[in-house]
């Protein structure tokens, strides 16, 4: 497991649940343990992805606002 | 034209509407949480097509309504309904029927079983009289999809939210997620303000950890909420309430409130703004 980012996604604009598809499929192409950094919009998006996240077994590690979008780390589950 | 004289308000009681093509009546149906069966369903159809002009209307209370049902067959028809199983419903100074969202029954975001709650209520108040009409919803959780805070008595369901420290990964998650800000950080450990808390259960849905959990589980009420000519939301009676036999024995202090003090044709809402909110909700749970 490396805290290093393999990967980053930029989701400012993408609105639900594409947003989460996204996010999915860029995960998919970690491997468990590795860390996808993923820019969301506040509102639905916030309210959306990061459950949506969970029950799939990721793990968001941190989350930074930013103006009016936030910042997450989401580390891969198995 | 001429049309026989109607009992009009005994008509209204058990939801037949004179339209205004006065030889018409619509047929409004009973509904809990505006759930039928698909047998039910078709009957309803039958009886609109056979009965009426094969038009169903569905109402903003989850119900149905047949329309132009001629006043000849009226007794026809709604006997022909009660055989399926369908009730008729309400008009006029009563309670009427009860709306609900689908709850914890198939929604994530349910917290409480918003179609027991709704039978209860039907069972026990359904068709009665009041000063001037009484409209309840359930609505599974704070997302307020059944507009709990827009019937004269809303039921919501909710949780309170506690942190719990040693599986926390400080990821800030919470903070940044919770719709009202009521979560911050302070001395590195998070805390609730529960003066802003909706009772969403957001923080422990989304929680990576499970950190936030649900510390209390229950029910919040509103009351007075009304749409209609002077809208007005409902009022939160209250905090979380945690047993089913206090949340009923409130909604009955309610009821019999609104009973003792309404004006006719005063809605209830209207009746605590005139009383004084804090007046009305002091003496309804300090008794």
């Amino acid at each position: 497991m490396s805290d290093a980012v393999k990967k980053r996604l930029d989701l400012h604009g993408v609105v639900c649940p594409l947003n989460f598809v996204k996010t999915k499929l860029a995960l998919e192409e970690l491997n468990v343990g590795e860390r996808l950094e993923v820019i969301l919009d506040e509102g639905d998006a916030m309210l959306n992805v990061p459950r949506s996240l969970k029950e799939e077994g990721h793990k968001i590690i941190k989350v930074t606002p930013n103006g009016e979008v936030y910042q997450l780390i989401v580390e891969k589950g198995v | 034209m001429s049309t026989p004289e109607f009992d009009l308000v005994a008509l209204k009681k058990v939801g037949m509407i004179q339209q205004k093509q006065s030889e018409y009546f619509a047929l409004r149906l009973h509904a809990i949480g505006g759930d039928f069966t698909a047998e039910q369903l078709h009957r309803v159809a039958e009886v609109a097509a056979k009965y009426g002009r094969g038009e169903l209307h569905l109402s903003t209370r989850q119900g149905i309504e047949i329309h132009f049902v001629h006043y000849s067959r009226l007794e026809e028809a709604r006997q022909e309904l009660e055989a399926a199983g369908i009730a008729m419903g309400a008009c006029g100074p009563r309670i009427r029927i009860v709306v609900a969202c689908p709850g914890a029954a198939t929604c994530r975001w349910g917290i409480i079983d918003t179609k027991e709650v709704a039978k209860e209520l039907d069972a026990k108040y359904f068709r009665q009289d009041t000063p001037h009409k009484f409209k309840m919803g359930v609505t599974g959780c704070p997302h307020n999809c059944a507009k709990a805070t827009e019937n004269d008595l809303g039921v919501m369901g909710g949780i309170l939210p506690a942190w719990q420290s040693e599986s926390c990964i400080h990821c800030d998650l919470c903070v940044n997620s919770c719709p009202t800000g009521a979560i911050y950080k302070e001395n590195n450990e998070y805390r609730l303000d529960e003066s802003k808390c909706i009772y969403c259960s957001i923080c422990t849905s989304n929680c990576p950890v499970d950190s936030w959990v649900a510390a209390k589980k229950g029910y919040l009420l509103w009351i007075g909420g009304t749409m209609g000519k002077i809208p007005r939301l409902g009022t939160k009676l209250g905090n979380l309430i945690e047993t089913k036999e206090r949340l009923y024995e409130l909604i009955e202090r309610v009821i019999a409130y609104y009973r003792k003090n309404g004006r006719k044709r005063e809605r209830f809402g209207h009746m605590i703004d005139r009383i004084g909110e804090q007046q009305v909700k002091e003496e309804l749970l300090n008794e």
